[in-house]
């Protein structure tokens, strides 16, 4: 008989860890007070902004099929584009600045995984019960108990998920007529699609992916540390104050013992939702939710010792130098912030209500309407971004006798309407030789709408 | 035993290698992420409806040409870090 010869596993192992559910322990304290009203705060914003109206309409929609976005009560056309990249641009910065002044405040409490996951979390709670329960059900076989609390969490996830999911396409299509298309069953296939696609991503992300996300996935959990200085709020456990860690009898004075304050119960790490222990240092996994600082905290309150063995504090704090909040880095982020927002603001309020657009028409160059005139055809696309009715005349200048022919004087153009006008210019033949410029100008019947674009005139070059 | 094994202790879970799950990830996301920024550059300049006609006929909907270029973009980039992460998997040293 051949023995069977085992290879040896190869050389090269693998790299990343095995992983393993993270069961977090529910805290109790101060920051989970805060993390709950953070999450509840913006998943109810999330949820009911999309129902709430401005001005008979929906006050946030980024009406994708008719190329509109409301926001409360302006509306945006591709043509505005460059706000929104101006608006992600102060986004950016700001998470710059927030990252340099207090560390990963938006992982802790504002990213959309850490609120998600909270709400899974919660669910999970609900029907499988705190971290010891979870654990022992996980590793029980099935049984009746284990299938209702299992499908139980199921159909709250799912649910919920696919409300996620609606309320996302709300936000893109009218939620009113989208609702009404989902009670009577005829959901849009494209519609039902996205609702589906995005409740599915927030099933995965939050009900299996969760802490996954943040240490694998996400760049910004790379990047932050650059942003990070020796001023930076961090979440540090005090190891010349904790170390050496032991259990100790209660009422003794753990220095007679040799001991530190630590008692090594280990909830700052069954609190942690990414699984690591807080007191091996600063880690790219910390989230920074605090979880671990409630943890100890009320271990701290029970053995009557002084709170903050674990807590917020900077690099030079823990070594006993002063920590600054004003330094360069921050006055630098601070006043191109400042920049940005004002310079948004300029724009968002000084903006045109009423677009011009002039294209020339492809045909012919020129028309030769009698021996004295020369024709140029255009289409004018007036653009009234204003939610009321405007009405509009059209005039050229920048050519000696120059003439502007429509069909009717005053062009109605309705509130967040397009309107496409032909328009016939007319120039003196004397007056013109080959290409030149001349300006369009519309203007509103009440005066207060004056928007003027460039556009090219040509004639025969005069011999 | 892993550098978690004292945080999960008394769980047993099978220890089953997440290698896969993370290298999707990691072809996924960040794809995801630029297909985002490409369908947001690209629509903001141009029509869906054309697109949408041209491609499922003459009554799809704007919506509709979202997605599909969306899903394109997706598809462009998502194959661009998939490349990468083939070429990036170390081969074992020879014996």
């Amino acid at each position: 008989m051949n023995p069977v010869r085992k290879t040896a596993p190869p050389e090269t192992a693998s790299l990343y860890i095995a992983h393993q559910k993270v069961h977090p322990r529910e805290v109790t304290g101060r920051f989970n007070t805060l993390r709950v009203a953070a999450t509840i705060g913006l998943l109810g914003v999330f949820y009911l902004l999309p129902w709430m109206r401005w001005d008979g309409r929906q006050a946030v929609l980024f009406d994708l099929p008719a190329r509109q976005f409301h926001v409360l009560g302006l509306t945006f056309f591709p043509q505005d584009f460059f706000l929104l990249t101006w608006l992600l641009i102060i986004a950016a910065l700001s998470l710059f600045f927030f990252t340099a002044l207090a560390g990963r405040l938006w992982c802790g409490y504002a990213c959309p995984q850490t609120v998600w996951t909270e709400a899974f979390v919660w669910m999970e709670r609900l029907a499988e019960g705190n971290r010891q329960q979870r654990m022992r059900l996980d590793r029980s076989p099935w049984n009746a108990n284990k299938l209702a609390r299992k499908s139980a969490k199921q159909a709250m996830w799912i649910i919920f998920s696919l409300f996620t999911g609606f309320t996302f396409v709300g936000y893109f299509t009218p939620i009113h007529t989208l609702s009404q298309h989902v009670m009577d069953f005829s959901l849009g296939g494209w519609e039902a699609f996205w609702c589906l696609f995005y409740g599915f991503a927030t099933y995965g992300n939050a009900g299996y992916m969760r802490e996954q996300v943040c240490k694998y996935m996400c760049p910004y959990a790379r990047f932050q540390g650059a942003m990070f200085d020796r001023d930076t709020l961090i979440i540090s456990y005090d190891a010349k104050r904790g170390d050496p860690r032991g259990s100790r009898a209660r009422g003794v004075d753990p220095r007679s013992q040799g001991l530190g304050d630590c008692v090594d119960c280990t909830l700052c790490v069954q609190a942690c939702p990414t699984g690591i222990d807080i007191r091996d240092g600063l880690q790219l996994e910390c989230i920074a939710c605090a979880a671990c600082i409630d943890a100890c905290d009320s271990v701290m309150d029970r053995l009557s010792y002084p709170r903050g063995l674990i807590r917020y504090t900077t690099q030079n704090a823990m070594d006993q130098r002063p920590s600054k909040v004003l330094r360069p880095r921050m006055m630098i982020y601070a006043a191109l912030l400042g920049a940005l927002v004002i310079g948004f603001a300029f724009s968002v309020a000084g903006r045109d209500l009423v677009e011009l657009d002039v294209l020339r028409d492809r045909n012919a160059l020129y028309r030769q309407i009698d021996i004295n005139t020369i024709e140029n055809v255009y289409t004018v696309r007036l653009v009234n971004k204003d939610n009321r009715e405007h009405q509009l005349e059209l005039v050229a200048e920048g050519l000696p006798g120059v003439v502007v022919d429509t069909d009717t004087p005053w062009h109605t153009v309705g509130g967040t309407e397009v309107l496409s006008v032909p328009v016939r210019i007319q120039v003196p033949a004397s007056a013109v030789s080959g290409g030149k410029d001349i300006y369009i100008t519309a203007r509103s019947s009440d005066g207060r709408i004056e928007v003027r674009t460039k556009a090219r005139f040509i004639a025969p070059v005069a011999p | 035993m892993n550098r978690n094994s004292r945080i999960t202790d008394d769980d047993e879970t099978p220890a089953v290698s997440n290698r896969h799950a993370q290298c999707i990830g990691s072809v996924v996301w960040p794809s995801f992420l630029g297909a985002c920024l490409a369908s947001l550059l690209f629509f903001g300049s141009f029509d869906p409806q054309p697109l949408a006609s041209q491609l499922l006929g003459e009554d799809a909907n704007r919506l509709a040409g979202y997605t599909l270029g969306f899903f394109f973009f997706w598809l462009i980039s998502a194959s661009a870090s998939a490349l990468t992460a083939y070429l990036l998997v170390t081969r074992p040293p020879p014996n």
